[in-house]
């Protein structure tokens, strides 16, 4: 338990997906914990969360939502916070998060996860209000590194380090994607690696997974195949860097069969299992006199 | 001209940017994108990136802002999508979109004034019989929705003294939608469906129940005098009354009293009603 808040690591989930609540509900599978879309059961009476609320009574359950919108200049919605609030009581959500993003302004909702200017205008402005918002929801949030595919020319902080000033400052938790670290350093050139080292180990409650579409020129955070190895790679320095904390695979097209989702999501144990073995076999750094002295 | 634009700057221009139906060059001198910054400095807004400019960076963006709008509505609208197609439907959508951008946290509200909307496209391929789907279709999305209402049971149903059906008014379950049409629409989405043929698309009155059961969500069509007497049943009136107010209409083929036995029965095993009240 090294975040502030002594959240578990819940081990191995992945997100919760129409297409496999029969299996789900059928055969109920050996699986460590499960990711719940907010807004998918916060506006209806009907099937998804029925079938939400029966897998909270079997498995550990977090609410992850995409309209938050917590960079946005448009006032907070509380009445998305209150049903927010509902949700997380129905399913006993274990924590909530959403993304470092914007997603409308002027009353709109462009169903997308805007990148922020990072600036320290933007950065005093979602602290505000985070704070808000934990206030209302009366719990700490975890907000995640969107992918983005632009950089504004106003940006005076590495996002990195914006997630990081955010997170201390609101005093929030992060949830690392690491697939969006590698996706957001790829179309930006930035050292993915440099990023996770930025980021403050105690506010960290979860990563994220997923794999993507390489177009060449950028890429783009499809949730639609395999996690390739270079993410595989990074996630294990993630692991080495921040320890153990519950991991989540996402796959939200061209879903295959659960247990395909599940298997990629395990494989994450083996990556820890690697780090693990490497820091044992890694002999005992010792100070030694620079050559010359 | 570089740019010392503000966060609400920024984001009011991104999202004009974003939403302008055209190229991304014209996005930029948009009157909305304009007004947030100058269409001058807008060109300094974005960095350029590794191998992408500032403008195709910006573009990523605004294409999937539509996509995404259409895939909303096409779960929404699938058997609109495929009466129209994927280029129409797309145009729809776009003209729809730009009506009545999203204004909600969840797509579950996006749809909301497509029927309305409907109305106003005249240059739709016949329009009648697209609004009278969408109307069939955003039904059944009420339907999926509705807050959960247990049906009545076969023992509570038994349990009303058969004198006191007369007199009893039926509450219909929450997720129930009580349609009429000037076109087949429901058997065109049951053709989408692959549950039958497809029906020739020329006016023909309909009728149709939506309902959910088990989670489930269900059409049933239903003969006119059937219609009349669920609709009086759902409005409130008792049963008898709801049983005389169909009969004392003419209808041709007559209806037959056990006809209305079959319409309960069937009604009742559905279980279209949540309670009967007594007088």
């Amino acid at each position: 338990m090294a975040n502030k808040w002594g959240y578990p690591d819940l081990g191995f989930g992945i997100g919760l997906r129409t297409v496999h609540f029969e299996h789900i509900l059928k055969n109920n599978p050996k699986i460590d914990w499960f990711e719940v879309l907010s807004e998918n059961y916060m506006d209806t009476g009907g099937k998804p969360l029925h079938v939400a609320e029966q897998i909270a009574e079997r498995y550990p359950v977090v609410a992850h939502g995409v309209s938050l919108s917590v960079g946005s200049k448009d006032p907070i919605d509380f009445d998305y916070l209150r049903k927010l609030k509902d949700l997380c009581k129905r399913v006993n959500a274990r924590w909530v998060s959403d993304h470092l993003c914007w997603c409308g302004v002027c009353g709109m909702n462009t169903h997308d996860l805007l990148p922020m200017p990072y600036t320290t205008e933007a950065l005093k402005h979602t602290i505000e209000r985070v704070r808000a918002i934990q206030d209302f929801m009366e719990r700490p949030i975890a907000l995640e590194n969107a992918s983005t595919y632009l950089e504004f020319s106003v940006s005076t902080w590495p996002e990195s380090e914006f997630l990081a000033a955010l997170a201390e400052e609101a005093d929030c938790g992060i949830l690392l994607d690491v697939n969006n670290v590698y996706v957001s350093s790829y179309n930006h050139g930035f050292d993915p690696k440099q990023y996770i080292d930025r980021i403050p180990k105690d506010r960290v409650v979860q990563m994220h997974l997923a794999g993507h579409t390489n177009k060449g020129t950028h890429i783009l955070d499809t949730h639609s195949d395999y996690v390739i190895d270079s993410v595989w790679d990074l996630y294990r320095y993630a692991y080495g860097r921040l320890g153990g904390v519950s991991t989540l695979l996402e796959w939200d097209a061209n879903i295959p069969s659960f247990d395909v989702v599940h298997g990629e999501a395990l494989k994450a144990r083996k990556f820890r299992e690697q780090e693990d073995a490497a820091k044992k076999q890694a002999p005992e750094l010792e100070e030694v006199p620079a050559y010359g002295d | 001209m570089a740019t010392s634009a503000n966060l609400e700057q920024i984001q009011r221009w991104m999202q004009a940017c974003i939403q302008y139906q055209g190229g991304v060059e014209e996005a930029l001198v948009s009157e909305a994108a304009n007004a947030a910054i100058p269409a001058e400095e807008a060109r300094n807004v974005v960095l350029p990136g590794r191998a992408l400019t500032a403008l195709e960076r910006l573009d990523i963006y605004r294409d999937m802002y539509l996509l995404r709008m259409e895939e909303a509505l096409g779960i929404d609208f699938p058997a609109l999508k495929h009466f129209l197609g994927d280029d129409e439907f797309m145009k729809l959508v776009a003209r729809y979109t730009d009506a009545h951008p999203s204004r909600s946290y969840t797509f579950n509200r996006f749809g909301d004034h497509m029927v309305d909307f409907l109305e106003s496209q005249d240059e739709l391929p016949k329009r009648d019989f697209c609004h009278a789907l969408a109307r069939l279709e955003f039904a059944l999305t009420k339907v999926f929705d509705a807050n959960e209402t247990p049906a009545m049971t076969p023992e509570a149903v038994r349990a009303v003294p058969q004198d006191a059906w007369e007199t009893a008014r039926l509450k219909p379950i929450g997720p129930f939608q009580l349609l009429a049409f000037d076109y087949p629409v429901s058997l065109y989405i049951g053709a989408v469906d692959e549950e039958n043929p497809f029906p020739r698309i020329a006016k023909k009155k309909t009728w149709a129940v939506c309902y959910r059961r088990d989670f489930h969500v269900h059409r049933m069509n239903l003969e006119h005098p059937a219609y009349e007497l669920l609709s009086a049943l759902a409005s409130g009136q008792t049963v008898g009354d709801s049983i005389v107010s169909v009969l004392t209409k003419k209808w041709r083929p007559a209806v037959k009293q056990s006809q209305l036995f079959e319409w309960f029965r069937d009604w009742m095993s559905e279980g279209l009603f949540q309670a009967v009240e007594l007088a």
